[in-house]
């Protein structure tokens, strides 16, 4: 396996190869036509993007020459001087020295001494009439052989596309292997074994191919940092880490809005005015920070910053003003159950709505993104010290533990990420508290309801009043827990624990949130994944 | 299951005359009339696939069905034009059309094989106003196709045909209705 930096370097190669051959061919161009604008234009951008991504790697011998040709360049674009005469063959001399350089970093040999052409170029941008020496008109372009990217670029729907298929595959597979069980055939079993070999690696190898550095994502908030700290009047320092972490292309996409609104909410209601910070003993600067880790199986994307931290206090009364909890149930919440608030629908403890962040649409949208990915959303708090937020990502979309459930003679999946245990209570073990069921787990009273009843009943009107009367012999209770809060769904059976490939569901299927998705199980069956965050909110919203 | 190209092969007519603007339907019955889509909008006819019931739908939608890699709705029409009793259960066997509506595709379940058929554009005629039921499939009703033997094919719009907004509604609707 590569190594991170061979990976760069061979980024770097082929736009920079790519920028050559195109350099190459709009000089041919520029040559029988000088006056044309829109080619002199295309060459001063590639040159000018050559440069950045030369210095950025630090092949600074590279930016020295690129910069110089650019300065050339823009001189011919603002009709200071002619495209002609020695010029063409200067510049063509350049060029040519430029590619042997970028083939050097490809074959990691040392960089051809680049400091006479740089003389040359300085005396050419200085306005003398400069020639090139007949010697360096050794290595020419048509002396060269042709080359090939070693890099293909691919969209990103076709990635998906053969993801998708993989999906299958191991669908399939997995019910040649249940089959060669039952027939219980050596042979088969041997083939069956061998295609779980490739098919795993097939699918490992698709998803890497997936993968990007969380840096591509990450690259985007210096500037954003800057300007909302401009804008709200604050001094910030951003320091990121962790940009090689490598994450499914897709699932970067989904949180990149998410990621912007936590680091503007950062910065214009977390970090305090310089004023502030000042009074408060701190240094007039606050710290941000943006990190990015893997931890076994997950991808984990810290915001922190230094600033006064979540005032526990405003949320809970601000919870209890929107009537999402009663003041008697609010009093008993520890601080972490408190926080959950934020990523509420609207809920928002900005008083006043600033042009950046605070418009009313709050954390909730980073909580909805994170569900959609399965993900989760962590918050950390120390008043005067400051906040972090974690993201806790699946390095792919593609795969997830579910619990398989049946109802109804019917299996429906439930991602791990939300289930928090599975009990099989007998009808003593329940009471019954305002028309609900209520068991004890782990020592708190968690509300059990009958899955069937949220999923299969029709209306929006309240649930029937629980009754003990209805529950006969052991009840198998599935506890879930969404954005702490944990609910017991009452389900037939439960029947196993299994990897599942999500195939999200078509228009116009699609806005029933209930679901999040559809799987086939090795028997060839569908069935429906059940989003648990969706569920939670159809349960509050119906409870007697 | 047959393809529709092939089920055109089999249908034996003539290439259209160049300077007749000429259309191609898939004609299926609903109840005892006989509707045609354009064949543009008839991705497939396939056997009905397994169909997996999907709760909080209008009972209409007979669930989804993994159609080589995709899963789509599977309609009863007839149910939905108030042709028949809402909640029936699929028959034995049933085929069904993939049809593209709007930006996604759809499986219509019919009862009996669909058959193609040519006609001339201008026998497609727009529908009288009087026949559209005012809340009903007005909207899909590209117009009405006399043929030659006097009977007439009742040609749908699939483009318009049920957009997501309007399954919403439905289910709303329903939700609000006393059961039956």
């Amino acid at each position: 396996m590569k190594s991170r930096e061979d990976e760069y370097r061979e980024l770097f190669m082929a736009e920079a190869l790519e920028a050559y051959d195109d350099m190459s061919r709009h000089l041919s161009e520029l040559e029988r036509a000088p006056d044309d604008k829109s080619v002199l234009n295309e060459l001063f951008r590639l040159m000018h993007n050559l440069k950045s991504s030369a210095r950025s790697m630090g092949h600074t011998a590279i930016g020295e020459v690129a910069h110089h040709l650019e300065s050339l360049f823009g001189q011919v674009r603002a009709s200071e001087r002619q495209f002609t005469g020695s010029l063409v063959r200067v510049i063509f001399n350049g060029l040519d020295i430029l590619g042997a350089m970028i083939r050097a970093v490809g074959a990691n040999a040392e960089m051809p001494d680049s400091s006479g052409l740089l003389n040359l170029l300085d005396r050419a941008i200085a306005g003398e009439e400069v020639e090139v020496a007949v010697e360096s008109e050794t290595e020419e372009e048509s002396g060269r052989k042709l080359e090939l990217s070693d890099l293909v670029y691919i969209q990103v729907k076709k990635l998906d596309k053969l993801l998708n298929l993989v999906g299958e595959l191991v669908i399939d597979r997995d019910r040649i292997l249940t089959l060669a069980e039952e027939l219980d055939s050596p042979a088969l079993r041997a083939t069956a074994r061998h295609l779980f070999r490739i098919s795993d690696d097939l699918q490992y190898s698709v998803m890497d191919a997936r993968l990007v550095g969380v840096g591509t994502l990450l690259n985007r908030f210096p500037r954003v940092v800057r300007d909302v700290a401009t804008s709200e009047g604050k001094e910030v320092e951003l320091t990121m880490n962790g940009q090689d972490t490598q994450i499914d292309r897709n699932v970067l996409q989904v949180i990149a809005d998410a990621l912007l609104h936590l680091v503007r909410n950062a910065v214009s209601h977390g970090l305090e005015t310089p004023a502030e910070r000042v009074a408060a003993g701190k240094n007039p600067t606050g710290q941000l920070s943006l990190v990015a880790l893997t931890e076994r199986e997950d991808v984990l994307i810290q915001v922190s910053d230094d600033g006064k931290g979540i005032d526990t206090e405003v949320v809970r009364k601000k919870a209890i003003e929107r009537g999402l909890t009663t003041a008697g149930v609010a009093a008993n919440l520890d601080d972490q159950a408190v926080w959950s608030f934020l990523f509420e629908p609207g809920f928002s403890t900005a008083s006043q709505v600033t042009d950046i962040s605070g418009r009313g649409v709050g954390l909730d949208v980073v909580k909805r993104a994170l569900d959609s990915l399965g993900g989760q959303l962590r918050v950390d708090s120390e008043p005067g010290k400051g906040t972090t937020f974690t993201l806790v990502l699946p390095t792919s979309i593609a795969v997830k533990g579910a619990l398989l459930v049946e109802l109804d003679g019917r299996a429906y999946a439930v991602a791990l990420m939300h289930t928090d245990t599975v009990l099989s209570l007998q009808p003593a073990q329940f009471s019954v508290v305002g028309g609900l069921f209520v068991t004890h787990v782990q020592g708190r009273a968690v509300p059990v309801v009958p899955l069937a009843q949220l999923l299969l009943e029709e209306g929006d009107e309240p649930l029937p009043l629980a009754s003990k009367d209805s529950l006969h012999g052991l009840q198998n209770v599935l506890i879930v827990n969404y954005n702490n809060r944990r609910l017991g769904l009452l389900v037939d059976k439960f029947v196993r624990q299994q990897n599942i490939v999500v195939k999200p569901l078509s228009k116009p299927l699609d806005h029933i949130d209930l679901f999040g998705g559809v799987t086939l199980l090795g028997s060839g069956q569908m069935c429906l994944v059940l989003d648990v965050p969706a569920l939670t909110r159809l349960f509050l919203a119906r409870r007697p | 299951m047959p393809e529709i190209t092939d089920l055109f092969a089999n249908s034996g007519r003539a290439a259209p005359a160049a300077a007749v603007p000429m259309v191609q339907l898939i004609v299926f019955k609903l109840g005892s009339e006989e509707y045609g889509i354009r064949i543009e909008q008839v991705k497939e006819v396939t056997v009905t696939p397994e169909v997996a019931r999907m709760p909080k739908t209008p009972p209409f939608i007979k669930g989804i069905a993994n159609l080589r890699g995709d899963i789509i709705a599977i309609l009863d029409l007839e149910e939905r034009f108030m042709l028949a009793p809402a909640g029936r259960p699929l028959p034995e066997k049933s085929f069904t059309l993939a049809v593209e509506a709007a930006d996604y595709v759809l499986g219509l379940v019919v009862r009996e094989v669909p058959r193609p058929l040519t006609m001339e554009l201008s026998q497609i005629e727009p529908a009288p106003e009087f026949v559209q039921d005012g809340h009903q499939h007005d909207k899909y009703l590209e117009g009405i196709a006399k043929l030659p033997d006097g009977s007439i094919i009742i040609v749908l719009d699939m483009r318009k045909l049920l957009l997501p907004a309007e399954i919403l509604k439905l289910s709303n609707a329903k939700a609000s209705l006393p059961k039956n």
